[in-house]
């Protein structure tokens, strides 16, 4: 690995954590508020990649894992990382991989403005809603027991704020594309 | 600043031998520097050129920070292609902003870690810091956050960091830029006062203006190379 | 800015190890998941429980560090004894909240520096299949503590940067800025590592 890499994985992963900063908004129709973070995924594997956006998420668990509190509202320690939503927390890392490996192979540098956006809310659609609430998913009601139709209920408020963060982190990944391109791409 | 450091304390082993021989440097198509070939001795030498004269590549170069498109050169000996490594060893950088070289979150951590990395212990690590820290009258600094510090503390804790790993010169990129009128007096007398080699790249004239030797580059090319009042001048007219 | 999660103190827990308590936590959770009887994980979570309460830490901070887990994880429960049987509900409840409390003393007994250091440790067989190199983690998670609060100045500058020209300062807007600006600094601070020598094994990879 480049030095340039990373420092790349560093300085993402200390965004993400500065995300989980932000205070949450509410959006009038939303039944929960949304924070910024896990729209952390979406943006790592869009702008980074595959490689680099998943490894930018290890670190941030292993920042979790140490005992600082990182993650949205002031949250962190083991605690999280042993607690019910822990596999949304291991989801983000083969969340971040997905969306890179498709925004890899659906986005070229050379494409048009909207092809572009459009590939990014495809990668993060899959990537980051898809894959890290099938992690979620199977963490709860596999390894902790909890019902299956009260997961997936208790799934359903979260969808739209997610919805609406894919095409947020696919506008911002196409302008960071036009200004500091990185993501590798792949045929 | 310590006394110590004002006054030139180089002795006939501290001196390095800089050469380049026919190096040229390009990005692409595009040639930053043309073929050049060089001998630095002098214990002070300053850099001079307008934007984009290629000035901060020659200064890369000689650090391994940047190989040669073609040619080569050799600081003591060690040819920096085939060693950027030990070129880094040998020559110390010091970057126009010192918030993106100091990495640490914690001073003292920082400059530890360029020995820890070198595989010094951490007892003998911890030392070596604590002596470079009393050397620029830091060591209030030690356990201080890097982002609660000022430009000139940043400054000189970039400095530190790097002369704890005793390099045979010191390179400064545009040491001064952005500081004000006290810390540029503090960094340009650890400037004056360093015990080994500087080579200073700066568009602080008063800064390199009683060096035996300054070069000036404009466009790619060497233009003028000697004392500095000369090299000045010609700087004068070549930005006029 | 990141404060941690450790609490001085000089209870037992406090003086096992950080690389024992990883382990107790690690073999816990996964026995915890063969007990099926209500009443022998209750007495398992009242086992695990101890370290933390002998911590003595006031309820306001109790409330801010594992408040909204355990309230997610009461919801949950009553969902599953909803849906599945009262048994089942309470038996999810229990084993999650007995590791999530051990899990939360571990953390709040272990300093930082000791935890990095059984990370480390526990790396070590990935460095030897070349995987990684334990030097480079802890590397990354230096950088990413030395300028997450400088990307947090920089957040505050673009909405403050809105807030002065009359814009209402958007996700949208904000953040492509933010990420440009803070990526924009790997080229030098990769620079910077490569010419302090601070990876020793290489000083370019370009």
């Amino acid at each position: 690995m480049s030095s340039r890499d990373l420092v790349l994985i560093a300085l993402f992963a200390a965004l993400v954590a500065v995300l989980g900063m932000i205070p949450p908004v509410t959006i009038g129709f939303l039944p929960v508020p949304i924070t910024a973070q896990s729209m952390g995924v979406m943006l790592a594997g869009c702008i980074l990649g595959a490689r680099r956006g998943a490894l930018a998420f290890l670190l941030l668990i292993l920042m979790v894992a140490i005992g600082l509190p990182v993650l949205s509202g002031g949250r962190g320690g083991l605690a999280i990382l042993a607690g019910p939503t822990a596999g949304y927390i291991f989801g983000w890392v083969a969340g971040a991989f997905v969306t890179g490996l498709l925004a890899e192979r659906m986005v070229r540098e050379s494409q048009n403005g909207p092809r572009q956006i459009l590939g990014f809310a495809l990668a993060a659609l899959v990537g980051g809603i898809g894959v890290v609430y099938l992690f979620g998913t199977l963490w709860l009601a596999y390894a902790k027991g909890i019902a299956l139709p009260a997961v997936l209920i208790g799934q359903l408020p979260f969808l739209a704020g997610d919805l609406l963060k894919v095409a947020i982190a696919a506008l911002a990944a196409r302008s960071v594309m036009v200004g500091y391109p990185l993501l590798p791409q792949r045929g | 600043m310590g006394q110590g450091l004002r006054k030139p304390l180089l002795e006939e082993d501290d001196v390095v031998d800089i050469r380049f021989s026919a190096c040229s440097l390009s990005y692409g198509e595009r040639r930053v520097l043309e073929p050049l070939t060089l001998d630095l001795k002098e214990e002070r030498i300053g850099i001079i050129g307008l934007n984009g004269s290629g000035k901060s590549s020659f200064a890369r170069l000689i650090n391994g920070l940047q190989v040669p498109s073609s040619g080569m050169v050799t600081v003591n000996g060690i040819d920096t292609a085939a060693d950027p490594a030990a070129a880094a060893r040998e020559a110390g950088f010091i970057f126009q902003s010192p918030q993106n070289q100091v990495i640490l979150p914690v001073v003292a951590d920082d400059i530890a870690l360029g020995l820890t990395s070198r595989g010094i212990g951490k007892a003998q690590a911890a030392e070596q810091v604590g002596a470079i820290l009393r050397r620029f009258g830091i060591e209030a600094l030690a356990r201080r956050r890097v982002h609660e510090l000022s430009g000139g503390e940043l400054q000189l804790v970039a400095l530190a960091s790097v002369l704890v790993t005793e390099p045979s010169l010191v390179i400064f990129d545009e040491p001064t830029n952005q500081l004000d009128l006290r810390n540029r007096r503090k960094v340009a007398d650890a400037i004056h006062g360093l015990d080994r080699p500087a080579i200073v790249v700066s568009h602080d004239l008063a800064l390199i203006a009683d060096f035996p030797r300054v070069l000036l580059f404009h466009e790619g090319r060497l233009i003028a190379d000697g004392a500095a009042a000369g090299v000045i001048r010609a700087y004068e007219q070549v930005a006029a | 800015m990141i404060a941690s999660l450790y609490v001085e103190g000089r209870t037992p827990f406090h003086r096992l190890p950080a690389g024992a308590k990883l382990l107790l936590l690690v073999l816990v959770g996964i026995g915890l998941a063969f007990l099926h009887s209500p009443w022998v994980l209750g007495g398992a979570l009242v086992i695990c429980a101890m370290p933390y309460v002998l911590l003595r830490l006031p309820f306001s901070e109790t409330r801010r560090r594992l408040g909204l887990m355990v309230l997610t994880v009461l919801l949950l429960g009553l969902a599953t004894a909803w849906f599945e049987s009262p048994l089942a509900g309470l038996v999810a409840c229990l084993r999650i909240l007995a590791l999530v409390l051990l899990a939360a003393a571990v953390t709040a007994t272990s300093e930082i520096a000791d935890m990095m250091a059984a990370v480390t440790r526990a790396m070590m067989p990935l460095e030897r299949l070349g995987l990684i190199k334990a030097q480079d983690v802890g590397l990354a998670l230096g950088l990413a503590l030395r300028f997450a609060p400088e990307i947090a100045g920089r957040h505050q500058a673009l909405v403050a940067a809105h807030r002065a020209r009359g814009l209402k300062p958007r996700w949208c807007h904000i953040l492509p800025a933010l990420i440009v600006l803070t990526l924009k600094e790997a080229d030098e601070v990769a620079r910077a590592i490569d010419a302090r020598g601070l990876r020793g094994h290489k000083a370019s990879d370009r």
